[in-house]
C-alpha cells in the first residue's frame, strides 16, 4: 500500500515523540540527581567560590561542556528537520490520479463540490483507496478543516484557495471538525467524511442528479 | 515635595501620587495580581464547562468571550505587568539607581494599564466583550463580530500598547544610563539583563500590534477594507500579528529567565555556569525571536520555501535556549542548594519549561504541525511554557523579593504547601492537554473519549486555583506576622540586597560604586545638590484618566469623549508646566550612551520604535499592492501636485526648525520665536492642503471604504497627519514659551528633540510621496 497521510505523520510524530520524552527524562532526572546530591547539609561548607555580598558576578568556566551539550542538540534538531523536509515533500505531492473536490468552509458548515458539479453540505462522500485532492476555501472568515483521525488540515482562508489531499484505505465515517475559532457556531461546525466501498460510491455518484 | 515627606502608607493620596519606583512596582504588583484572578475564574468558569461535553454553564457566544478575554488578560495584562512590578522595585536597586529615569512616566505606564484593563472590562457590561479569540483574526473580527463591546476592548488594547511603549522607553534609557560606576552592561544581575532585552523586544514588537490594532479599528469604524479585501485580508493580519505574537512569547518569558538566574545564584551558593553565554543566547533568541512569525502561519499556503525557512528558524532558536537551560542546570553542580520557596519556584519552573521547550520543537515541524494546530496539543504547549516558565518563574520571583519588599518574611511552610499545590494542580490541569491532541481548541462540544482526561484537566484546574489563594493567605499574614527580614535575609550578593527592607525612598545611603571591582558607597554630600527630589505628581493619573474617557466615549456617549479630551489637554500642559525634580545620577556607567543625555535617548528610543509603526503601516500598504492585480497609475486617482505642494512644504518646515534652534543657540528671542511660528505655519499649511486633497476625493465619492487604493491612502496619510497634528500642538506651546524668551541661552535641548520629531515625520512623508503618488 502506499503511504497515506496517516502514516507520514505517524512515523515522523514516533521519531519526535521518542526523542523528545529521551531528551526530557535524560535532563530531568541529570536535573533531580544534582537537587538530591547538592541539598544543603546544616554541616556542609559553603562552595569556595560562593559569591560574597556587593561582589560583582563571576561565572563557573563551561564552555566546553555547554559547546558538547549544544552540539548534540544541535545534531537531534538537524535530523530532526531534515526528517521533516522529506515528510513535507510527500504531503505536498498528491498523488496522481486524485478525485478533485472542491470545499467551501461557512459559518457553520463545510460544502462540498464534487468533479461533476454535485454539490453538498455537511457530507463528502468518497472512495476507498482513491487518492483526494481538496481545494479549500472560504466564504466568509477564517476557517480551518480538519479531519484529525485522518491527520489532514488545512486552512480554509476566504479569497484564497489551498490544497490538502489524503488517501483512506478503510471505509467509515470520519469527523470533520473546524480547528480555528469561527464565531459563535464554531464547536458545532461538524461535518463527515464517508469512505466508502469504491462500487457503492460509483454508483451512488453516477446516480446523483447534477444541474 | 521632599522625599522624606511622601505621605504614608495606608493614605489614599500616596498611591494616587506617588512616582517613586518602589511604590509603583507595589502598584503593578496588586493590579496584575488582581488580573491575575480575574483571568483565572474565567478559566475555571470554561474548564467547568468542559467537564462535560453537553453542559450548558456558558452559551457559545459567552464561551467565545471567555476564552478570548482570559488569554489577552493573561498575556497581557498578568504576566507581563507583574514582571514589570518586579523590575518597577528591583531593577533600580539592582542598578544603583535612585529612581527610574522618567518617574512621572513610570507612574504614567501604570495608570494607562491599569484604564486599559478596565476598558476592558467594562466591554463586559456592552453587548459583548472580544468574542474573537485573544489572536483577533480576520475577517472575522473586522466585520463579523459587529459589537461595541469588541471596539471598546480593543481602545483597552490601544491604551495598554500606550502604557508599554512609554515604560519601554524608560527602562531603556534608565538601565543605559543609571548604572551604579563599574557596572558593566555584562555584569548586571540577571533579572536586569532579562528586563532590558524584553523591554528592547517590546521597543520593536508592541508597534506591530498597535499598527494592527489601528488598521483594524479603522476597518470596524471608518469602513476601510484592509482585512475585508481578499488582498490584505485573514494572512495580512497574520503577519503583522504574529510579528508581534512570536517576539511577544519571549517578551513575557525572559524576565522569568532573569528570576531563574538570580535565584539559583543566591540559592545554590555558586556563580552562573556560563553566565556569558547564558547572555549571549538570549541576545540570540530576542534577535531570532523578529523572524520566526512565520510557523504560525503554516497552514495558510505560504510558498513551500518560505515554510522550510521559518521552520529552520524556529527550530533552530531551540539551541540557544538549550544553551541557557543546561547552563542553569550546570550550575547545581557542586552547589549547596538550599530548597527555600523561591529555589522551589524555579527548579520546578524549569521542569515544566522544559516540557514546554521539547514540545515546541515540535511544533516547529511543518509536517507535525499540520496536524497539531488549533489543538489542545498548542494549548499544552504554550501553557508549559508562559503559564509554567513565565508565570510560575515569576511567582518565584514574588516570593524572592517579597522580604525586600515589605521588611517582613512570608511563611515557608505555606510557600512550601503552595509550591506542592502548584505542581501538582499544574501539571493535572495541563498534562492531559497533550494526550487531548485530537481535540480542537476553544470549543464546548468535543467526543465522549475524551471526557475523563478533560475531567482530571478541570480538577486539576482548581487544585492550581486554590494554590493561588494559599500564597495569597501568606503574602497577606506575613505583612503584618512575618519575621522582620532584614536587609539581605536570603545571603544573596547582588545590590538590592545592600540596602535596608524596604528600602527608604533614595533607595541607599550614600552612591554605590563599583569601581574597585567590588561594591562600596560614596557617602552623600547633601549640600552638593540644592532641591530635593520629587516623589508625587497628580499629572500622569490624570493624563490616563483623561484617556480613558476619551476612548470610553468612543464607545459609550460622545459628551465623554469630550471631557476626556478636555482633561487630556488640561493634564498635558499641567505636566509639561510642572516643577519637578529628578536629577540623574552623578556618576554613573553609561556605556555606550556616555555622550547621549537621557532626554536624547529617551527621544530616539521613541522615535525608533515609531519607525516600526510607520514599517508595518508602510508594509501593509506594499502588501496588500502586490497582492491586487490592478491598480490605478500615478495621477489618475490622487493629484500629484497636491503631493508634490505638500512634499515641498514639509521639506523647508524642517529647515525651518533648524533654523529655530540655530537662533535659539544663538540667543535671539525673536528669531527663535519667528522660526518656529514660520514652522508652525507650514504645518498648517501641510494639513490646510491635505484637507483640500481629502475633500476633492470625497466630493468625487472616493471614500475609505472605495477599495484598498483609497482604504490604504487614507489611513496611511491619516496616520501622519495625526503626527503632525500632534507635532502642531507641540510646535504652538513652544512658540508660546519663546515669545517669552524660553530657549534663549539654555534650554535650547528641548528645540533639538522636538526637532528630531518632526524630522521623523517629515522622513516618513518622503516615503509616502514616492509610494502613493509616484509608483
Amino acid at each position: 500500500m502506499v503511504a497515506t497521510t496517516v502514516d507520514i505523520f505517524t512515523s515522523l510524530w514516533s521519531i519526535f515523540s521518542t526523542l523528545g520524552v529521551l531528551v526530557g527524562v535524560v535532563v530531568m532526572a541529570y536535573m533531580v540527581y544534582l537537587i538530591v546530591r547538592n541539598r544543603a547539609k546544616p554541616e556542609g561548607p559553603e562552595p569556595e567560590d560562593a559569591p560574597k555580598p556587593g561582589e560583582l558576578p563571576r561565572e563557573q568556566k563551561g564552555a566546553k561542556k555547554l559547546l558538547i551539550s549544544v552540539i548534540l542538540s544541535a545534531s537531534i534538531v538537524l535530523t530532526l528537520i531534515s526528517l521533516t523536509f522529506i515528510a513535507l515533500d510527500n504531503l505536498d505531492r498528491p498523488p496522481a490520479g486524485a478525485m478533485e473536490v472542491k470545499v467551501i468552509a461557512f459559518q457553520w458548515g463545510w460544502k462540498f463540490i464534487y468533479p461533476n458539479g454535485y454539490e453538498s453540505i455537511g457530507e463528502l462522500r468518497i472512495p476507498r483507496g482513491t487518492p483526494v485532492k481538496l481545494y479549500v476555501t472560504s466564504q466568509d472568515v477564517f476557517h480551518n478543516m480538519g479531519i484529525i483521525s485522518l491527520r489532514l488540515k488545512v486552512d480554509a482562508i476566504p479569497g484564497k484557495t489551498n490544497i490538502a489531499w489524503t488517501r483512506v484505505y478503510e471505509t467509515g465515517v470520519y469527523d470533520i471538525r473546524c480547528f480555528e475559532l469561527c464565531g459563535d457556531g464554531h464547536g458545532v461546525m461538524i461535518g463527515k467524511l464517508v469512505v466508502m466501498d469504491p462500487e457503492e460510491f460509483n454508483s451512488w455518484y453516477s446516480s446523483l442528479q447534477v444541474s | 515635595m521632599d522625599s522624606h515627606q511622601l505621605p504614608p502608607s495606608y493614605s489614599i493620596k500616596r498611591w494616587l501620587l506617588t512616582t517613586n519606583h518602589k511604590d509603583v512596582g507595589i502598584l503593578y504588583l496588586v493590579t496584575s495580581l488582581y488580573f491575575l484572578i480575574l483571568g483565572g475564574v474565567l478559566a475555571l468558569i470554561f474548564r467547568l464547562q468542559l467537564a462535560q461535553p453537553g453542559l450548558n454553564i456558558l452559551s457559545p457566544p459567552a464561551f467565545n468571550q471567555a476564552v478570548t478575554i482570559h488569554g489577552l488578560v493573561m498575556v497581557l495584562f498578568v504576566v507581563s505587568p507583574l514582571a514589570f512590578a518586579l523590575a518597577n522595585y528591583v531593577v533600580p536597586l539592582q542598578i544603583g539607581a535612585r529612581d527610574l529615569a522618567f518617574p512621572r512616566l513610570n507612574a504614567l505606564s501604570y495608570w494607562l494599564y491599569l484604564f486599559g484593563g478596565l476598558l476592558v472590562m467594562i466591554s463586559f457590561f456592552q453587548d459583548r466583550t472580544l468574542d474573537v479569540g485573544w489572536t483577533l483574526y480576520q475577517p472575522l473580527t473586522s466585520v463579523f463580530s459587529p459589537y461595541v463591546g469588541v471596539n471598546t476592548g480593543g481602545l483597552g488594547l490601544a491604551l495598554l500598547t500606550a502604557s508599554v511603549t512609554v515604560s519601554t522607553v524608560n527602562f531603556v534609557v534608565t538601565i543605559f544610563r543609571s548604572r551604579a560606576k563599574g557596572l558593566r552592561l555584562t555584569a548586571l544581575p540577571m533579572f536586569t539583563v532579562g528586563v532590558l532585552l524584553t523591554v528592547l523586544m517590546m521597543l520593536y514588537a508592541f508597534p506591530a500590534l498597535l499598527a494592527g490594532i489601528i488598521l483594524l479599528a479603522s476597518d470596524r469604524i471608518l469602513g476601510t477594507v484592509y482585512f475585508t479585501s481578499p488582498q490584505g485580508g485573514a494572512i495580512l493580519w497574520d503577519h503583522i500579528f504574529w510579528f508581534f505574537g512570536h517576539p511577544e512569547v519571549y517578551i513575557v518569558l525572559f524576565p522569568a529567565l532573569g528570576v531563574f538566574g538570580d535565584i539559583l545564584v543566591t540559592f545554590s551558593r555558586r556563580p552562573l555556569f556560563a553566565r556569558r553565554i547564558i547572555i549571549a543566547a538570549m541576545v540570540v533568541v530576542a534577535t531570532l525571536s523578529f523572524l520566526v512569525w512565520g510557523h504560525h502561519m503554516f497552514l495558510t499556503g505560504m510558498h513551500p520555501d518560505v515554510r522550510r525557512a521559518f521552520t529552520v528558524t524556529t527550530i533552530a532558536i531551540s539551541l540557544p535556549f538549550d544553551a541557557i537551560i543546561l547552563s542553569f542546570i550546570y550550575t547545581l553542580a557542586k552547589a549547596r542548594i538550599e530548597l527555600k520557596t523561591p529555589m522551589l519556584f524555579v527548579l520546578g519552573s524549569i521542569a515544566i519549561f522544559i516540557i514546554g521547550g521539547i514540545t515546541g520543537v515540535f511544533l516547529g515541524s511543518i509536517a507535525l504541525d499540520y496536524v497539531l494546530r488549533g489543538t489542545y496539543f498548542v494549548v499544552a504547549h504554550f501553557h508549559y511554557t508562559m503559564a509554567g516558565g513565565a508565570l510560575v518563574g515569576l511567582i518565584a520571583g514574588v516570593y524572592y523579593w517579597y522580604p525586600k519588599m515589605t521588611g517582613r518574611m512570608f511563611s515557608e511552610k505555606l510557600g512550601r504547601i503552595h509550591f506542592i499545590l502548584t505542581m501538582i494542580g499544574f501539571n493535572t490541569l495541563y498534562f492531559p492537554f497533550f494526550l487531548s491532541w485530537e481535540m480542537p481548541r476553544r470549543v464546548p462540544i468535543y467526543v465522549e473519549s475524551l471526557v475523563p482526561l478533560q475531567q482530571i484537566a478541570t480538577v486539576g484546574g482548581f487544585i492550581f486555583g486554590a494554590s493561588f489563594l494559599v500564597m495569597f493567605w501568606n503574602l497577606l499574614y506575613s505583612l503584618r506576622y512575618g519575621e522582620p527580614a532584614g536587609s539581605n535575609p536570603w545571603g544573596a550578593h547582588t545590590l538590592e540586597w545592600m540596602t535596608e527592607s524596604p528600602p527608604p525612598p533614595h533607595n541607599f545611603d550614600g552612591t554605590p560604586t563599583f569601581v574597585d571591582g567590588k561594591l562600596s558607597f560614596i557617602a552623600a554630600n547633601g549640600a552638593a545638590h540644592g532641591e530635593p527630589e520629587t516623589h508625587l505628581s497628580r499629572w500622569p493619573f490624570m493624563l490616563s484618566l483623561a484617556s480613558f474617557l476619551a476612548l470610553l466615549g468612543l464607545t459609550t456617549h460622545l459628551l465623554v469623549s469630550v471631557v476626556g479630551v478636555g482633561l487630556l489637554a488640561f493634564s498635558v500642559l499641567g505636566l509639561a508646566g510642572e516643577r519637578f525634580i529628578s536629577r540623574e545620577e552623578d556618576l554613573g556607567e553609561r556605556w555606550p550612551f556616555e555622550r547621549v543625555d537621557r532626554m536624547k535617548l529617551a527621544w530616539w528610543t521613541f522615535i525608533s520604535s515609531e519607525v516600526v509603526l510607520f514599517g508595518v503601516i508602510l508594509s501593509a500598504y506594499v502588501y496588500v499592492r502586490t497582492a491586487s492585480s490592478t491598480w490605478p497609475a500615478p495621477g489618475t486617482l490622487l493629484d500629484i501636485g497636491h503631493g508634490a505642494v505638500n512634499t515641498f512644504i514639509l521639506l523647508t518646515s524642517s529647515l525651518t526648525v533648524v533654523l529655530a534652534l540655530a537662533s535659539s543657540r544663538m540667543g535671539s528671542r525673536t528669531c527663535t520665536a519667528g522660526f518656529l511660528a514660520a514652522t508652525l505655519g507650514l504645518g498648517i499649511l501641510f494639513l490646510f492642503n491635505k484637507y483640500n486633497e481629502w475633500s476633492e476625493l470625497f466630493s468625487h465619492g472616493i471614500t475609505f471604504s472605495s477599495g484598498l487604493p483609497a482604504s490604504t491612502f487614507f489611513l496611511t496619510t491619516g496616520i501622519h497627519g495625526a503626527h503632525v497634528f500632534a507635532g502642531l500642538l507641540a510646535l504652538g506651546y513652544l512658540f508660546a514659551r519663546a515669545l517669552k524668551g524660553a530657549y534663549v541661552g539654555k534650554g535650547h535641548e528641548t528645540l533639538e528633540y522636538f526637532g528630531y520629531y518632526w524630522h521623523f515625520v517629515d522622513i516618513v512623508w518622503v516615503f509616502i510621496f514616492p509610494l502613493f503618488y509616484l509608483v
